[in-house]
């Protein structure tokens, strides 16, 4: 008698409470044993079981953790987020006292914009002394050019916000503004160097005074008392550091215009003076004279990305309607489009993400059939302890222990895989070097969500005990099953009823997602929160259709290769393939006169021919024609089909010559076949296929599209506006330049929006740039340049612009509100446009290109210069073949320190480089994910092929005892599963690729933040080719244990084997 | 004079076990001439299986050896005893290890295919069998759905498809009532005399040893023979639990 009788006859004496504990010991050693004596199946439940979970567990703990560090390092980033400005100056404190009593306000500084003169021979204003009074012009026109007075912008500032304004500026000496110490900006510090004929240095001292008042040249102030310098006069100020405007997305930008864009620059040609030097009459005075005093509002991170980084934009908003709705007078200005795009890519980032949703589901797909396998191995467990009277509850108990055990165990590993994950993935980061820094971070920031970890449990823990309880109760209370069922076909009806229905419901799902979806992208003109969130939800459907899909697709290859042979024979021993004759005689394949006569469509006014005598003839003709057409088209297709048909014979013959009876036999069995895999190889290669190619498609079209936002062979940004004639001359002497283009750039209004208008030389911008078939919608890149070029007051206009404002090409409309030019100009409408290369797309706001304008429309330079505008900040250059464009580009910085030569990033603080950063890019997430549905697919070819041929040992212990040679059997098991997996990869992959196709129709928003150019499918061969053989490998291995059984083992041992 | 087509010598055969070492065959030996009838009457558990076995070149003997025409088949490569068994022998289970994917004309045309004929040489070939075992009207159908008899009528068929010199039958009529045994018996017998072929075939009902020209009894691990190949000179020893020939003692 064994452990199992002991189990089910168990008669023990005692008292009832120690039964049930003896009992209770029993079952739990009994279980205890049964997962030891199943080590291999326990390791591969728990392996699969690990894997779900620690990947969900793992993007929760991702999600929660990653944000809270995003959002720090980027509001720290920042120097603020806000300023406010009121015309009521006498409230200002007021509004300084509110916000600082603001729980979300973590700093608050003072900055007055304001004008520093530099007087090198103290020119001071003596009231005393009126007249002459020093009278001010230009630099170049002053009264003493051997000793002029210079003037520049200048910002008055509180000591402690350079800290913060620092963040922005590259600094030569030190970051300090301590009383009696300045910052001089570069191009300020050139300025003065010529105006002092001294090399300007940190620790230079300049004299200096700040302006109380700025003049008003339009009425005639050029007299230094317009200035109201009096109460502190000219000091000697010690230049601290010399510093460089670096930044993008900073609020001093926004405040007083910052790099090349904007207010033309100000901050780089300007000073920063000591707020703490200004007295307090000083100060009042500016008041009085209108310098609006501005406060630069930091905001507490931590309280700011509470509820999220998505709730991020809200909360700075409701800090906004704080102020404003307390202060009416107040302006608050906040950086809502870049925390709005932080906060756009971190949800893209994130959403992206349910890309894995196919591994995952992968994942528990290979639990559950884990699960069957270990189970059906055990059904003479389950018959040995039924013969034995083990109730079904006892049994049932039994494999619930063990349950209960193995999840138990899954569980803790999980979470602890899932924080290790969420932990190393992020450190690998987009460079693919390990962070030891931000790994450390993350277990800093570590954040579990123990309501998600629940809930996935449930999930994951919920499908594995389904599949064990309701496979275990099938074999254990057959009776059951069978008097639901009657027959074995009406449970295969049902079965096939259901999944019917659960599909028909899927597709119903989808196309009402897919419907939401394009109608919101319809009305959408960027990849925003709702975009994003209808493409995550579309996609969530979509996985199942494509369960769905492969499963009836699995359906359809089964049946396939079950008649194979069928047709093999039907082909060859009737000679029967295609012959001429019979392609003359079956109807459906030839194309008569008739057939198309009666498709109108193919045949244009036949009617009209048939009514006259030549009609008729040329009729007869076309008759005559057709037949002979087909004719020898069917001829010659015949030899090609046969010649086809005989050399399949021919590699059929060479390749199974007498195995086909045993692999087409084992093919048909409908026990014990390697059809189990179809399915789940179909949808393993159908996944793995359309990652690697949604993948491939995403890396192409985000290439293709640096190379169209680059714009041409050479990209120079300058960091001030320059000449443009000047530099184009200068550049295109550059041995190895074939042309080059400058932009002229202007800022103008069109209705009520603000255009950059650019002035080129259309021509040669359709030279030099790189043009693509979608930048115009209507015409190609030579019609609408060669257009733009032949008339002189043409424009280029954006198709948003066009159609908001009902202007079409030939179209006469007006440009009005040129900053510092006239008040409109009249043009032809001559093209519209969607994108240029170099500039990005020309409606709303390109975050990976360097502008901040959301509109601009291209005109004829000469309009521009017209006008007096000879400068800008943008070339590009055609280089000539086998030039060296890095030697090139050195030359060209030698030209201009401030010119910026094909910057590996257009916008280098592109938010979404920098959220990359923490959260790998997509095509990292879909490249992991492809690896792990690999490893997936790998595993289960691996285990399933083992468990089916190790079933057959039998069978193939009879072939050797009848003469069989292990070879052969070697050779016919090794043809069998290649026929499986090749037939999976041939109709696995064309559903990849229609997966991807489909897919790629709405999960843009997932993939790329904008679609500039169109994004066309892209095939990784060498991906497919390492997929095909890893999986032809695993099926190998697979073999490998039956096999090797076979050979440690006499025939008589595998005879007898319990299979 | 017939001529000596199998030849055992010192024949032993131990089973080693975590728990025991069991020796079913204490060093026997036995001839068997060409066209000889032969019987192996022993009890259950009494090596009858296992000398099968060995002259199939299924299993390895401990020690002693079995020489084929002459020549030790232990010294044989794998693919010599595959060549021996698909083309010398036809071997009838006691299981009848029929392949259950199969029909029955398909496990019949399986030694056939083996021995690479082509499908329909051997399609035709296992008809003939089918007819000649009288299952023609069977031959689509699967083992689930045959008697035992008629399994066993499937793995003669199965059995003589290449036209092997020796047929051995383990307990042909192990699994079948008197009468469906006596046909068996009577089949394969015919065929035998047929096709002059060797027929060895073991037993543990001395009924069923009556056809046979040689009755080999297995006592203690030893084949024995007395030379009276008779059924009625075989009776059972009740005390030792065994077969013995009359008058002999154990």
């Amino acid at each position: 008698m064994n452990e199992k009788d002991d189990f089910v006859s168990s008669d023990a004496g005692g008292s009832f409470y120690s039964r049930v504990f003896y009992g209770f010991l029993f079952n739990l050693r009994l279980i205890w044993k049964n997962i030891k004596n199943k080590k291999r199946s326990t390791i591969i439940i728990i392996i699969g079981l690990v894997f779900s979970m620690s990947i969900l567990f793992t993007s929760s703990i991702w999600t929660n953790t990653s944000q809270k560090i995003i959002a720090d390092d980027y509001i720290e980033t920042l120097d603020y987020e806000m300023f406010i400005s009121t015309f009521l100056i006498n409230r200002m404190d007021e509004v300084y006292e509110f916000v600082f009593y603001d729980p979300l306000v973590k700093q608050a500084d003072w900055i007055f914009p304001t004008v520093a003169l530099f007087n090198y021979e103290d020119k001071v204003y003596d009231p005393e002394d009126d007249d002459p009074p020093y009278r001010w012009y230009p630099e170049e026109n002053q009264d003493n050019m051997t000793n002029p007075l210079s003037l520049s912008s200048a910002f008055v500032v509180s000591s402690r916000s350079i800290d913060r304004i620092k963040l922005n500026l590259e600094i030569e000496g030190n970051a300090t503004l301590n009383s009696g110490e300045i910052l001089v900006s570069y191009t300020q510090a050139k300025q003065l160097e010529k105006v002092y004929n001294e090399t300007i240095s940190p620790g230079y001292v300049l004299n200096v005074a700040i302006t109380r008042r700025i003049p008003n040249t339009d009425e005639g102030e050029h007299t230094m008392q317009y200035f109201d310098i009096e109460e502190t006069s000219y000091e000697n100020y010690t230049i601290s550091g010399i510093y460089n405007y670096v930044g993008h997305n900073s609020i001093v930008e926004r405040l007083v215009g910052g790099g090349s864009e904007g207010a033309g620059g100000i901050i780089l040609d300007s000073i920063l003076f000591p707020a703490e030097d200004m007295t307090g009459v000083d100060l009042f005075v500016m008041d009085s004279n209108g310098i609006l005093p501005r406060l630069l509002i930091k905001t507490n991170a931590q309280l700011l990305r509470e509820g999220g980084i998505t709730q991020m934009p809200d909360n700075l908003l409701a800090l906004k309607e704080r102020i404003e709705i307390r202060f009416f007078h107040s302006f608050c200005y906040i950086i809502s489009q870049e925390i709005q795009t932080m906060a756009d890519e971190y949800r893209r980032s994130f959403s992206a993400t349910s890309l894995f949703l196919p591994t995952i589901a992968s994942a528990i797909f290979l639990t559950v059939l884990s699960t069957q396998i270990t189970i059906k191995r055990r059904r003479e467990e389950i018959a040995f302890l039924r013969s034995r009277g083990a109730s079904s509850g006892q049994i049932v108990g039994l494999f619930f222990g063990e349950f209960i055990l193995i999840s138990s165990v899954s569980l803790v590993l999980s979470i602890g895989f899932g924080i290790l994950i969420a932990a190393l993935v992020p450190s690998f980061g987009h460079d693919g070097f390990f962070s030891t820094t931000l790994f450390l971070r993350y277990f800093q920031y570590l954040e579990i969500s123990p309501y998600e970890i629940e809930i996935f449990s449930v999930l994951v823990l919920g499908v594995y005990l389904g599949v064990t309880l309701i496979n275990v109760i099938s074999y254990v209370r057959k009776d059951i099953q069978e008097s639901f069922l009657i027959t074995r076909k009406g449970q295969q009806i049902v079965g096939l009823s259901m999944k019917l229905a659960a599909f028909a419901l899927t597709i119903a799902g989808f196309i009402f997602l897919y419907l939401d979806y394009v109608s919101l992208a319809g009305e959408s003109y960027t990849f925003g929160f709702n975009l994003i969130s209808a493409s995550s939800k579309t996609l969530y459907v979509f996985i199942g259709v494509v369960f769905f899909g492969c499963y009836f697709a699995s359906l359809g290859v089964n049946y396939i290769l079950k008649s194979i042979e069928g047709i093999f024979k039907r082909i060859f021993r009737r000679k029967s393939y295609v012959t001429f004759r019979n392609i003359k005689g079956t109807r459906k394949s030839y194309i008569t006169f008739l057939d198309i006569e009666k498709t109108r469509k193919s045949y244009v006014a036949l009617q009209d021919i048939k009514r006259t005598r030549q009609g008729l003839f040329v009729l007869a003709f076309f008759d005559f024609f057709i037949r002979m057409v087909a004719f020898y088209a069917c001829y010659f297709a015949s030899l090609g089909v046969n010649y086809i048909l005989k050399s399949i014979e021919k590699i059929y013959n060479r390749t199974f010559r007498g195995k086909s009876f045993f692999i087409f036999r084992n093919i048909k069995r409908t026990r014990k076949s390697l059809a189990d895999l179809t399915f789940f190889l179909v949808l393993m290669v159908c996944l793995l296929s359309s990652s690697i190619m949604i993948r491939s498609t995403t890396i192409h079209n985000l290439e293709a599209e640096d190379v169209y936002r680059k714009g041409a062979d050479i990209r120079i940004q300058s960091i001030l506006p320059v000449n443009i004639s000047e530099y184009e001359e200068k550049i295109s002497s550059i041995p190895g330049i074939e042309k080059t283009l400058g932009f002229y750039s202007i800022v103008a209004s069109i209705g009520y929006q603000n255009v950059e208008v650019f002035g080129i030389n259309a021509p040669d911008y359709l030279d030099i740039g790189r043009w693509i078939d979608e930048s115009f919608p209507e015409t190609n890149a030579d019609n609408a340049l060669t257009d733009l070029g032949a008339n002189q007051t043409g424009i280029i206009l954006s198709k948003y612009i066009a159609e908001r404002l009902g202007f079409s090409v030939g179209k006469t409309m007006f440009v009005t509100d040129f900053r510092g030019g006239p008040f409109y100009m009249r043009f032809n409408v001559s093209a519209v446009i969607e994108s240029a290369p170099g500039l990005g797309i020309a409606h709303g706001h390109d975050p990976k290109m360097n502008r901040i304008t959301n509109e601009w429309v291209l005109v004829n330079k000469e309009l521009i210069t017209g006008l007096g505008v000879e400068n800008g900040t943008l070339f590009l250059a055609d280089v000539s073949d086998g030039a060296d464009v890095e030697v090139i580009a050195e030359q060209i910085r030698v030209l201009n320190p401030l010119f910026n030569v094909n910057p590996e990033k257009i916008n280098p603080d592109y938010i979404g480089y920098f959220i990359t950063g923490y959260i790998p890019p997509i095509t990292v997430v879909l490249l992991i994910g492809a690896i792990f549905v690999n490893i997936i697919a790998i595993v289960y070819v691996v285990i399933s092929t083992e468990f089916i041929l190790e079933q057959r040992r039998r069978e193939y212990a009879v072939l050797m005892a009848l003469g069989g040679r292990q070879s052969n059997i070697r050779k016919q098991l090794i043809y069998e599963i290649s026929i499986f997996i090749l037939a999976t990869i041939i109709v696995g992959i064309p559903l990849g690729i229609i997966t991807t196709l489909m897919g790629m129709s709405f999960l843009k928003p997932l993939l790329i933040s904008q679609e500039v150019v169109v994004m066309t499918l892209h095939i990784d061969v060498v991906s497919l080719l390492i997929m095909i053989v890893t999986l032809i490998i695993a099926a190998v291995l697979g073999i490998i244990s039956p096999i090797r059984k076979q050979m440690k083992h006499d025939i008589v041992h595998e005879l007898r084997a319990i299979v | 004079m017939s001529k000596k087509i199998i030849s055992v010598e010192n024949l032993t055969k131990t089973f080693v076990s975590k728990a025991e070492e069991l020796t079913v065959l204490q060093g026997t030996s036995f001839n068997i001439n060409r066209g000889d009838v032969i019987c192996l009457l022993g009890i259950s558990g009494s090596g009858k299986t296992t000398t099968l076995n060995i002259i199939a070149g299924l299993d390895e003997p401990t020690s002693g050896r079995v020489l084929y025409g002459g020549s030790n088949i232990g010294e044989w490569t794998l693919n010599q005893l595959y060549d021996f068994r698909l083309q010398e022998m036809g071997i009838i289970f006691q299981e009848f290890y029929l392949l259950e994917h199969l029909t029955a004309l398909e496990n019949i045309m399986v030694p056939m295919i083996l021995a690479e004929k082509t499908e329909d040489e051997a399609q035709e070939r296992a008809l003939e069998l089918l007819t000649q075992v009288g299952l023609r009207k069977k031959a689509i159908n699967h083992p689930e759905e045959l008697s035992s008899g008629e399994k066993q009528r499937v793995c003669i068929a199965r059995a003589i498809a290449n036209y092997p010199s020796i047929l051995i039958a383990d307990e042909p009529t192990g699994t079948l009532d008197s009468k469906a045994g006596d046909e068996i018996i009577n089949l394969l017998l015919g065929i035998a005399q047929q096709r002059q072929m060797t027929f060895i075939y073991t037993t543990h009902d001395p009924y069923v040893t009556k056809l046979a020209k040689r009755i080999f009894l297995i006592q203690n691990g030893l084949v024995v023979e007395n030379g009276q190949s008779s059924f009625d000179n075989i009776e059972f020893d009740e005390k030792n639990f065994k077969y013995k020939f009359k008058g002999d003692k154990i």
